[in-house]
């Protein structure tokens, strides 16, 4: 029994680790998610209230609103993410030239923080500053106002999200094209399948394990996209673009509601938990659970 | 008509030429066995055929039809790769109702060929299965049935068997030849094992470095090899080659080796002091009292036979007899050659004479 106490020695470290900074923050939020909690008003105290937060959460026409539109951030963002990085890692399996130069610049938007992103793109998208309304305007006539309209601030933000982080589904993607053997695209095109059935029937099945890895990646990002969006458009106009992350955050920071706001984050958690199993389920479970 | 023509088909990689000039007539209903040593283009030219490889010069045709410009899937073909080529993702009984999905066939007729061809292969018990819960014999099975529920005018096989272990090899060549028998649909079969080629080919071509060395069937390779490659490459164990000049002796034609063993010859057109090889296969020496004699080196019993290598005048022949000898090594004993089982070749051009 020796070498199992090693194990579990060599283990500790990382183990008390993941407790101290994983298990440890997870369970405190939790627990004040059941207080009503503001440390910086006369009463400092955590007092019990019961479920009342995740009530007043699921009765709060703000919060409802703003997971609104983070389903519709969230869906229309990752989608897109999938199917241009899809193409363009298809695009990267061929040669032409300068591909390697190619794969190197469309990464960079990952390597940078969040914050500059945000920065970046507001700077580009502010009217009469940024060149994108500047260029719509002397193309198309058309007057472009983040701060003004709903639907243009929450296209903008989509648009940011995917130039953000396409490159880590193309980045997934390629590693799980180029890891395919050849030899059942060849027999697909013998047993008669076109492009697109060889798409649906070989290719997507065979990298379905690497899809769904990267859908719940990109999903879980997305559902807490707050910095980004912060400061690009600060949630607005109205709460067109407060998506939970942003909603939670100016709940908690201006109003120091920590107990609301970690009812709501464990709200969003479940939720997040609940949408990545139904997608596992759907996609990849059927093919372990079936005898085989 | 489902007859295969390949004419003087030329394959180039970039500036690399693989395939030189390559002809082959294949009739109706025949099993043809492409063999040669690896890298000869036996799996370049299946390919070709299969329409994966482009065609660099020259004409294909199926059925009377030139396909060199015909996807694929247009060509009435099945393949089997000698990796299976399975769908990892799909069960046994999708596997091999892929083909007909893909054309489109209702579900009853896939249902009633699948099972049927699933019968046929003893696969009914897997259907449900995937093929990584498969045994490399019934992934085998199963890259076959995908291959005959289509009914294609022409199956490809690719070393179908060479991931097999031996003995299952030998039952799997028996069930391939025997669905033939039953199916009657022409074969392409590509190996690089001659015991393979013999025993299921009804024509064997024989392929060197991108050529055809010679077309025949089994029995004619084996009897009348037209070069020297294919008197070695075809049989087992391969032909002893004895290096030589035709000689006069009594006014009629002789072999003497370059290392002083004399040979009678059968009646040659080969001329009086030409530079030849003699080829004898091990299985035409006979061992017994007079006779050549030779001194044994090697003995290596099987069981049913023993295979002889033994020395004569710096020469090594070895020789496969049915009957137990008792020699030893280093004992003296008699190699009868039969002089109408040799074969003769060239020595400049390796070519029989
Ligand atoms: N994609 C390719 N590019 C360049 N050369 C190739 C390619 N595929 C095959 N070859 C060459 O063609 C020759 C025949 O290959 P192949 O048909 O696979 O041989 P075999 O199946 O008889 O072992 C080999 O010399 C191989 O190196
Ligand atoms: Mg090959």
């Amino acid at each position: 029994m020796q070498s199992r106490k090693l194990g579990w020695l060599l283990l500790a470290p990382t183990l008390i680790v993941l407790f101290l900074f994983g298990v440890v923050p997870f369970v405190y939020v939790v627990y004040v998610s059941f207080h009503d909690w503001n440390p910086f008003a006369a009463n400092p105290d955590m007092v019990f209230s019961g479920a009342n937060n995740f009530r007043r959460a699921v009765f709060d026409a703000g919060f409802l609103a703003s997971l609104g539109v983070t389903v519709a951030f969230v869906f229309f963002a990752v989608l897109s993410e999938l199917v241009i990085g899809y193409a363009l890692a298809q695009a990267f399996m061929k040669d032409f030239p300068g591909k390697a130069f190619f794969r190197t610049i469309h990464t960079l938007p990952l390597i940078m923080a969040p914050i500059i992103v945000g920065s970046i793109w507001k700077l580009m998208t502010t009217p009469s500053i940024g060149i994108i309304p500047s260029l719509l305007d002397s193309w198309f006539g058309y007057d472009m106002n983040i701060g003004q309209s709903a639907a243009t601030a929450f296209v903008i933000t989509v648009i940011m999200d995917i130039w953000h982080w396409t490159p880590l589904v193309t980045l997934t993607l390629i590693a799980a094209l180029v890891s395919l053997p050849p030899d059942p695209f060849e027999q697909a095109q013998i047993d008669g399948a076109n492009k697109r059935q060889i798409f649906w029937h070989i290719t997507l099945p065979m990298i379905a394990p690497a899809v769904v890895a990267t859908v719940f990646i990109r999903l879980m990002d997305a559902l807490r996209t707050v910095d980004e969006v912060l400061m690009l458009t600060g949630g607005g106009p109205g709460s067109a673009t407060r998506y939970v992350g942003v909603h939670i955050f100016k709940e908690v920071f201006p109003r120091t509601n920590y107990g609301y706001g970690s009812a709501v984050s464990v709200i969003v958690l479940y939720l997040t938990i609940v949408v990545c199993w139904l997608l596992y389920v759907s996609m990849l479970a059927p093919r372990n659970s079936k005898k085989g | 008509m489902s007859n295969v023509q390949i004419s003087n088909v030329v394959k180039r990689y970039g500036a690399v030429q693989v395939m030189h000039g390559v002809s082959v007539d294949i009739e109706d209903g025949e099993f043809v066995v492409l063999v040669g040593p690896s890298g000869c283009g036996k799996s370049t030219l299946l390919r070709m055929l299969a329409g994966l490889e482009e065609v660099s010069g020259g004409t294909i045709s199926i059925g009377g039809r030139v396909v060199n410009d015909v996807i694929p899937k247009d060509r009435d073909i099945a393949m089997v790769f000698q990796s299976y080529a399975l769908y990892p993702h799909k069960t046994v009984y999708d596997n091999m109702g892929f083909p007909l999905k893909m054309a489109g066939r209702p579900k009853a007729e896939i249902d009633t060929k699948v099972r049927k061809a699933a019968e046929i292969l003893d696969l009914t018990k897997y259907l449900d299965r995937y093929p990584k819960a498969l045994s490399g014999g019934q992934r085998q099975r199963v890259a076959m049935g995908r291959a005959i529920v289509r009914d294609p005018q022409v199956f490809l096989f690719d070393e179908p068997l060479s991931n097999l272990d031996a003995k299952l090899r030998v039952t799997m060549r028996l069930e391939i030849k025997e669905l033939h028998q039953r199916l009657k649909t022409t074969i392409v079969y590509v190996t690089h094992d001659q015991i393979e080629a013999m025993t299921m080919a009804d024509k064997i071509v024989v392929m060197r470095d991108g050529r055809v060395e010679q077309i025949g069937a089994p029995l004619d390779l084996y009897d009348n090899p037209q070069n020297l490659f294919v008197a070695g490459f075809i049989g087992s164990p391969s032909m002893n080659f004895i290096h030589g000049r035709i000689i006069l002796r009594e006014g009629r034609k002789a072999f003497r080796s370059d290392g002083g063993l004399e040979l009678p010859v059968p009646a040659t057109a080969a001329a009086d002091g030409q530079a030849v090889t003699l080829g004898i296969r091990p299985e035409h020496i006979r061992i017994g009292p007079g006779g050549i004699p030779v001194r044994v080196v090697v003995l290596e019993p099987t069981g049913s036979e023993t295979q002889v290598f033994a020395r004569s005048g710096g020469e090594l022949i070895d020789a496969v007899v049915k009957d137990r000898i008792h020699a030893r090594p280093g004992d003296e004993i008699g190699y009868h050659i039969d002089p109408e089982r040799i074969h003769l070749f060239d020595r400049e051009t390796e070519r029989r004479i």
